[in-house]
C-alpha cells in the first residue's frame, strides 16, 4: 500500500495551504473552504497513524472528525447569512465593528 | 525608702482624683443649666461645686502633710499602668518595661501640696466674686469652673507624682489648661493670639523636656523616683550624659517658669481673667518649673556626681540672674497693673531658679553628707529657695487677686459713671464690653485709692512687701537666705559673681518697681474721675486677701520654726531642738547680727538698696497725698504721708528720660518678641514653602507619572483589535502554535 509517512507528508501541505487561505483570502466562503481544508488535513493524519501503528483508533477518529466539520459548516453558513443580511457583503474586510 | 505603712495614703489619690472628676460634672451640668435662674445664683454657675471639691482637696492635703511630718519621706505604689515587654537586642530575649502610678511624698511635695491646694482653694472663692459678678462672664462661668478645677487636678497631680512620666503628663495638662483659660474671651483675638504663644512657647521647653526624660531613661532604664534617685544607680551613670539629659530637662522647666530666652509668654497671658493669673501665673503652674529642678536635688547631692555637674548649676544660676534684672527693668516702664506684677513673677522666680542653681553647686562641691557644718550650709541653701517660693506664691497670689479687685472696681465705677451719663441715651443697662476705650487696668488711670479699698491696699502692701523683702515681712527671710547663698558661692567660685551682682542688682529694681506700682495706684490723688468713684463692696473677694494678708505677715513665725532647715532635709524635726522662741532668736541673730563680717555687710547693704533707696525713689517720683478730706487706714497713711514728703522735697521730673532709646526698648520688651516672630516667619514660612514644593513636584508627579504612562501602554495595546477576523485567526493561530512550544520546551 501507499507508505504512511506520504499520507502525513499531503496531510502537512493541504493544513499549510488551509492556514495561509484562511490567514489571507477575504471572501468569508473561501475561509470556510480553507477550515475544511485543514479539517481533512488532520483526518488524512488520523488516517496515516492509523495506517502506521495498526490502531482501530485513528479511524474511528476520522469519522467522528468529518460528522462533525458537516455541522460546523451548517452553523458558519448560517453565521454568513446573517451576516450578509446586516451588511450586505460577505467580504471580511467589511465586518469591522469591533474595531477600537 | 520607706513606704508608708498608715493607711491614709491609699487616699491620697483622691486629692487629685476629685478636682479631675469634678470637671466633666461642671461642664456637663453647666451646658445643661445653661441660664437658669438657679444655676446661676445658688451654684455660681458651677463655682459652688468646685469650692467644695478645692477644699475637701486642700483638708485631705492637709491630713497627707500631717502623716508625713509623723513617718517622713515615703512613697505608696497603687498600681501598674503600662505594662509591655519588646524583643531585646539579641532578638531572642523579651525585655520587659512597666510604667506604674503611684504616690511620692517628701518635705519638697509636702511644700508644694500645701501651696497648690491653699491657693487653689482661695482663687475659688476669689473666682466666685469675681467672675460673678461680671456680667461679661454670664453663662460661660461654668466652662471657667471646670478648666480651673481640671487645672488644680493637674498640679495636684504634679506635686504627688511618683516617677517623672507622671510628672511630665501633670505638666502636659497643666498646659492644656492654661491655654483654655488664657484663651477664656476667645473672642477677642489678642486672647486668642495670647493663649497660642503660651501654649507654644512652653511647648518648645516641652520638646527638650521629653528628650531629657528619655536620655534620663535611657540611663536608668526606669522613670521612677524610687530607682533614679537611688544613689546606688546613680553612681552606675555617666556624669556628662547625666548633666546634658538634666540640663535639656531645665530648658523645659525655662520654658515652663518663663525664664529667658522662653519668657515672651507671660505678660502677654495676662489677657486671660485675673483669677487665672493669680493661680496659674503666680502661684502654681509657674512653679512647675521650679519643682522640677528642685526634684533634681538628688542627682547634684549623689556622692558619685560630686563636682561634675557644677556647669548645669552655674547655667540655672546665670538664666536666674538674667532674667531677674531683665524682667525687673521692664517692669520700670509697664503702667499696666497685672504686666508688672506679671514681670515681678519673671523676676522672682528667677530669683528662686538663682537660689536652687546655688544651693545644687554647693550640693555637688561640698562634701555634705559627712561633714555637720557643709550638710547645714547646702541645707540652708536649698531651703532658702524653696521657702522663698512658698513666700512669693502666697505674696504674688494676694497681689493679683488684690489687682483683680481694684480693676474689677474700676469697671464698676466706669459702668456706673458711664451710665450716669448716658443714661437718658441708652434706656436700657448695656453689659461692659470689652472694646471700651477706658483701660481699667491701666495705672494711668488710678490714683489715691488707698481711702476708698483699704482690704485691697493693705493687701497689696503687703504683698509688695514680702516680695521687695522689707525686713521681717514675708519674703524677708526668704530673699536674705538667697542673696547671701549666691554670694556665698561666689566667694569660692568667681563665675558666680554674675547672678550674685544680678541679684543684688535686682533686689535695688524690685524696691522700686513695687513701690512705684503700689504709689501710683493707692497714694496721690485721683487721676480720672472713675478712680475718685471706687467703692469696694463686692462679696467674695475680701476674704483671701486678708488670709494671705496673714499669712505673709506670720512668715516669720515659719521662719522661726526653721522652716527653711525643715523644708529642704525633713530630718530637722519640725520643733526642732530649740522650740519656737529660741528659733526666732537664732534668726534674727543670724540675719541682723550675723558672726561673719561679709555676710553681715552684706545684710544690711540688701536692706539698705531694697527698702530704701528703692522705695525712697518711687517715693520721689510717684508718691503724693490723697485728696484733701481722705483718709487711709491707719497703717498706710504714714506711708502716704512720707511718701507725700520726699516727693514735694526731692521729687524730679522723669519725661524725659520716657522717650530715650532704653525706655522704648523696654517698652518693647526688649524686642524679644520682634526677633522671635522675625525668625518664626523665616524657618516657618521657608520651611511651608519647602514642603509645598515637595509635595506638589514630587508625590504629586509621582502619581501623574504612573497616570500618564499607563494610559500610553494602554494605547498602545489597544491598537491590537483591528476589528478584521483575519487577524484574529492569525492571532488564534499563533496563540497555538506558542502554546505547543513552550509545552515541548517544558514536557
Amino acid at each position: 500500500m501507499i507508505d504512511p509517512a506520504w499520507v502525513s507528508v499531503l496531510s502537512a501541505l493541504l493544513f499549510t495551504i488551509g492556514l495561509w487561505g484562511a490567514f489571507t483570502r477575504k471572501n468569508a466562503i473561501v475561509v470556510l473552504m480553507c477550515l475544511e481544508l485543514i479539517l481533512n488535513a488532520a483526518n488524512l493524519q488520523f488516517v496515516a497513524a492509523a495506517i502506521q501503528h495498526g490502531d482501530a483508533n485513528g479511524w474511528v477518529y476520522a469519522i467522528f472528525a468529518i460528522a462533525i466539520a458537516a455541522s460546523e459548516v451548517a452553523i458558519g453558513l448560517a453565521i454568513f447569512l446573517a451576516m450578509y443580511g446586516q451588511h450586505e457583503s460577505i467580504s471580511l474586510d467589511d465586518v469591522n465593528l469591533l474595531k477600537h | 525608702m520607706p513606704v508608708i505603712t498608715s493607711s491614709f495614703t491609699e487616699y491620697a489619690i483622691f486629692i487629685v482624683l476629685l478636682p479631675m472628676l469634678a470637671f466633666p460634672v461642671i461642664l456637663f451640668l453647666g451646658r445643661l443649666f445653661n441660664g437658669n435662674e438657679t444655676w446661676v445664683k445658688s451654684a455660681k454657675e458651677g463655682g459652688l461645686i468646685a469650692l467644695p471639691i478645692m477644699v475637701a482637696s486642700f483638708i485631705l492635703s492637709l491630713i497627707l502633710i500631717v502623716e508625713f511630718i509623723g513617718s517622713g519621706t515615703g512613697s505608696y505604689y497603687i498600681g501598674d499602668w503600662l505594662n509591655f515587654g519588646w524583643i531585646g537586642a539579641d532578638g531572642m530575649t523579651i525585655e520587659e518595661q512597666v510604667f506604674g502610678v503611684g504616690i511620692y511624698i517628701d518635705h519638697v511635695t509636702v511644700m508644694l501640696l500645701f501651696v497648690a491646694s491653699f491657693l487653689c482653694m482661695l482663687i475659688n472663692i476669689f473666682s466666685i466674686g469675681y467672675m460673678n459678678t461680671d456680667p461679661v462672664n454670664d453663662n460661660r462661668n461654668h466652662r471657667f469652673y471646670a478648666e480651673f478645677v481640671l487645672f488644680c487636678s493637674g498640679m495636684l497631680g504634679m506635686v504627688l507624682a511618683d516617677s517623672f512620666l507622671w510628672l511630665f503628663i501633670f505638666w502636659e495638662l497643666m498646659g492644656l489648661c492654661s491655654y483654655l483659660l488664657i484663651g477664656f474671651y476667645y473672642e477677642k483675638p489678642s486672647a486668642a493670639y495670647a493663649a497660642k504663644k503660651a501654649f507654644l512657647t512652653t511647648r518648645v521647653g516641652d520638646v527638650f523636656l521629653v528628650i531629657g526624660l528619655v536620655m534620663l531613661w535611657n540611663l536608668f532604664g526606669s522613670l521612677d523616683y524610687s530607682v533614679v534617685f537611688n544613689p546606688d544607680n546613680i553612681a552606675l551613670v555617666d556624669a556628662g550624659e547625666l548633666q546634658m539629659a538634666l540640663g535639656m530637662m531645665f530648658i523645659g522647666a525655662v520654658g515652663k517658669s518663663a525664664q529667658f530666652p522662653l519668657h515672651v509668654w507671660l505678660p502677654d497671658a495676662m489677657e486671660g481673667p485675673t483669677p487665672v493669673s493669680a493661680l496659674i501665673h503666680a502661684a502654681t503652674m509657674v512653679n512647675a518649673g521650679l519643682y522640677l529642678v528642685a526634684r533634681m536635688f538628688p542627682f547634684f547631692g549623689a556622692p558619685a556626681m560630686a563636682g561634675e555637674l557644677v556647669d548645669l548649676a552655674f547655667i540655672i544660676a546665670a538664666i536666674g540672674g538674667i532674667t531677674a534684672v531683665m524682667a525687673a527693668a521692664i517692669a520700670f516702664v509697664q503702667d499696666d497693673l497685672k504686666k508688672v506684677l506679671a514681670y515681678s513673677t519673671m523676676s522672682q522666680l528667677a530669683y528662686i531658679f538663682t537660689g536652687l542653681g546655688c544651693a545644687l553647686y554647693l550640693a555637688n562641691t561640698l562634701d555634705w553628707h559627712n561633714d555637720t557644718k557643709e550638710h547645714a550650709i547646702v541645707v540652708v541653701a536649698f531651703g532658702a529657695a524653696l521657702f522663698h517660693l512658698f513666700n512669693h506664691a502666697m505674696a504674688k497670689g494676694m497681689l493679683f487677686m488684690a489687682s483683680g479687685s481694684v480693676i474689677h472696681e474700676m469697671h464698676h465705677a466706669h459702668h456706673d459713671v458711664h451710665h450716669h451719663d448716658d443714661h437718658d441715651e441708652h434706656g436700657d443697662d448695656h453689659h461692659d464690653d470689652h472694646h471700651d476705650e477706658f483701660d481699667a487696668q491701666s495705672m494711668e488711670n488710678m490714683g489715691g485709692l488707698a481711702s476708698k479699698m483699704p482690704i485691697t491696699a493693705t493687701a497689696m502692701l503687703v504683698g509688695s512687701a514680702s516680695i521687695m523683702g522689707l525686713p521681717l515681712i514675708g519674703g524677708f527671710w526668704s530673699k536674705e537666705g538667697i542673696i547671701a547663698n549666691t554670694w556665698r558661692v561666689a566667694r569660692e567660685e568667681p563665675l558666680f559673681w554674675f547672678p550674685a551682682f544680678c541679684v543684688l542688682l535686682g533686689a535695688a529694681m524690685t524696691g522700686f518697681y513695687m513701690s512705684r506700682m503700689w504709689l501710683k495706684t493707692f497714694a496721690g490723688k485721683p487721676k480720672t474721675e472713675v478712680a475718685a468713684n471706687v467703692h469696694e463692696n463686692t462679696p467674695w473677694i475680701p476674704i483671701p486677701l486678708v488670709t494671705l494678708t496673714f499669712v505673709s505677715l506670720s512668715s516669720v513665725i515659719l521662719a522661726g520654726l526653721m522652716f527653711t532647715h525643715w523644708s529642704s532635709d525633713s530630718s530637722y524635726a519640725f520643733f526642732s531642738e530649740k522650740g519656737l522662741i529660741d528659733g526666732l532668736i537664732y534668726e534674727f541673730e543670724h540675719i541682723f547680727l550675723n558672726s561673719d563680717a561679709f555676710f553681715f555687710v552684706l545684710t544690711y547693704v540688701v536692706i539698705f538698696i531694697g527698702a530704701i533707696v528703692g522705695p525712697g525713689l518711687a517715693m520721689a517720683l510717684y508718691g503724693g497725698a490723697l485728696k484733701e478730706g481722705e483718709k487711709a487706714k491707719g497703717w498706710m497713711q504714714p506711708i502716704i504721708n512720707l511718701s507725700a514728703r520726699v516727693n514735694e522735697k526731692r521729687g524730679f521730673d522723669n519725661s524725659a528720660w520716657a522717650d530715650s532709646s532704653l525706655s522704648v526698648a523696654l517698652k518693647e520688651r526688649l524686642y524679644f518678641d520682634k526677633w522671635y516672630d522675625t525668625a518664626m516667619l523665616k524657618i516657618v514660612a521657608g520651611f511651608a514653602v519647602l514642603s509645598a514644593t515637595f509635595d506638589r513636584k514630587v508625590i504629586d508627579g509621582t502619581i501623574k507619572t504612573i497616570e500618564r504612562s499607563s494610559q500610553k501602554i494602554s494605547l498602545s495595546v489597544r491598537k491590537l483589535t483591528t476589528g478584521s477576523a483575519r487577524d484574529y485567526i492569525m492571532m488564534a493561530a499563533l496563540g497555538v502554535l506558542v502554546i505547543y512550544a513552550m509545552l515541548e520546551v517544558m514536557l
